[in-house]
């Protein structure tokens, strides 16, 4: 119980010279294009959350996010589970994937851009194959990773090939598949930034950029801090639906 | 049955490149029906760029200017990180005090610390080696961290009670137990920082108006921008994808050889 308040005070700590040093630096700097001091940022970044700018931008990046990720999950973890449990299968798909996967997402930008053009499409199109990579891979390894027993059992049992599928083989690949999530979600969230600096007229990535050519450098501090924070707040909540969804997989989830 | 093995290992390879050539012949019948003046990329048009690009030597000389930078950048980001890794791995109260800082920069992209590093630096070199040093500061960190949590503490005892000094325990003891983490680290950021490298010189490229920065992304941009030419975007993305591999590969050949004992 002791542990929380001293955590907190140590935490407390660190920031308070973090944000001293920050001061000090920027007083040495002196230019405030460069470098504005904190109190400058907090100042901008309550302004800006007053305003409903940050949350606007950030709405937009998430819902983004959102929509390319559940397109991610929605193709990758069937054709995962396919792969998984037909070596043929895999055989067919996986030169496909190992010859796409080393090709990073930023470098689809420029090819995009000339698909899709300016707009929505493309940062959801980046983080949808940014994201797809990790699903698939930890999807094909949770479905390998079923205990050959546990299936034995069943099939002793005569169970047919749906429950076999629902009740063994979707409970034992879930936490892999979760991990893979997460992963995704970090790779895409990385990702937007890049994809809405070049290619999007709204977002966060977008709000960085706008205002740097303005050279109001307090909000883009500010709005850095958001991507963070809603970074954060975003994998706190996939951390929490890991472990409703898989209450019987702890500890699966700690792979940094 | 010898017979049988050979004709399956055959029916595999059949089905390994089934997709893949699929993927090429559609791609190159339908960009053959479009109108000749249009700029789809065509696989056959795309190897005739590659064979352009690389007799120029343009190709080769971009590549080779993001490989300097990615392999510089990396070096400050991972010896930082290393070093910063061994402090905290080695001292709870180190690790305690920067634990709140570092976990808090993050979930911070490398990218979104671009335009800051425009302001700072400018557009040339130095904002892409700070963007990859930044992006391979946190795999590096992180997993040598882990690896010297992991190291059998009965050892570091051991050595203690015979009188070791502590910079000799933490060469000959923490860095070897810590080394296989240590190098999977180093192999994750090497990735991340290749791509950090295509998006850096890709966007400053994009913000600075084609500005000097050089390296196979601003040449990308360039292809994008300039002159209008999809199928050198597309030999660039296959270089990008071929780079990744090669440099993957390597890292897991160092793996290999630097820690036997894991193989």
């Amino acid at each position: 119980m002791t542990n929380i308040p001293r955590q907190l005070w140590v935490s407390l700590r660190s920031f308070g010279v973090f944000f001293l040093l920050w001061w000090l630096l920027h007083l040495w700097n002196a230019n405030p294009l460069q470098l504005p001091s904190p109190m400058k940022v907090l100042e901008a970044l309550w302004m800006l959350l007053r305003e409903g700018e940050i949350t606007e931008h950030a709405s937009v990046s998430t819902l983004r996010m959102l929509l390319a990720l559940t397109l991610a999950i929605v193709v990758a973890v069937p054709l995962g589970f396919l792969m998984g449990l037909s070596r043929r299968a895999e055989q067919y798909v996986d030169p496909l994937v190992e010859m796409l996967r080393p090709i990073s997402g930023i470098a689809w930008l420029p090819l995009a851009l000339f698909i899709f053009g300016v707009g929505d499409t493309l940062p959801v199109f980046i983080m949808f194959y940014v994201g797809f990579f990790p699903i698939l891979l930890n999807t094909v390894a949770g479905v390998r990773q079923t205990d050959a027993r546990l299936l034995a059992a069943a099939r002793t049992m005569g169970i047919g090939r749906l429950p076999l599928l629902i009740h063994v083989l979707v409970p034992s690949a879930l936490p892999t598949v979760m991990v893979g999530i997460r992963l995704a979600f970090a790779a895409s969230w990385a990702a937007i930034v890049a994809a809405e600096l070049i290619g999007a007229p709204s977002g966060l990535g977008f709000a960085i950029e706008w205002y740097r050519q303005l050279l109001m450098t307090p909000k883009v501090f500010a709005f850095i801090l958001a991507i963070g924070v809603v970074g954060y707040l975003c994998d706190l909540g996939l951390r929490d639906l890991q472990r409703k969804l898989t209450p019987w997989a702890e500890g699966t989830g700690v792979a940094p | 049955m010898r017979n049988r093995m050979f004709d399956s290992r055959r029916s595999v390879l059949i089905r390994n490149i089934t997709l893949p050539v699929l993927l090429i012949v559609v791609w190159q019948i339908w960009a053959s029906t479009l109108p000749p003046g249009s700029p789809a990329p065509a696989p056959l048009k795309v190897l005739q760029t590659l064979a352009d690009l690389l007799s120029t030597g343009s190709l080769v000389s971009a590549t080779l200017q993001s490989l300097g930078r990615v392999l510089l950048g990396f070096a400050v980001g991972s010896g930082l990180g290393i070093a910063m890794g061994l402090a905290m791995g080695a001292s709870p109260a180190v690790r305690e005090n920067l634990d709140p800082i570092i976990e808090s920069f993050r979930p911070i992209a490398p990218m979104a610390i671009l335009p800051i590093a425009i302001l700072w630096l400018g557009t040339g070199t130095p904002t892409a080696l700070a963007i990859v040093a930044y992006a391979s500061f946190f795999p590096v960190l992180i997993n040598t961290v882990h690896g010297v949590s992991r190291v059998e503490r009965k050892l570091i005892l051991a050595a203690r009670t015979m009188g070791v000094s502590r910079w000799t325990i933490l060469t000959r003891v923490v860095l070897p137990g810590a080394m296989p983490s240590i190098l999977l680290g180093t192999r994750l950021a090497m990735g991340v920082a290749w791509t950090a490298i295509i998006a850096a010189e890709l966007a400053v490229g994009a913000k600075s108006g084609g500005g000097g920065s050089g390296g196979i992304g601003q040449m990308m941009f360039v292809f994008y921008a300039y002159n209008i030419d999809l199928n050198a975007i597309v030999v660039c993305m296959a270089v990008v994808g071929v780079v990744a591999l090669l440099i993957d590969q390597m890292f897991r050949l160092f793996e290999k050889r630097l820690i036997p004992w894991r193989h």
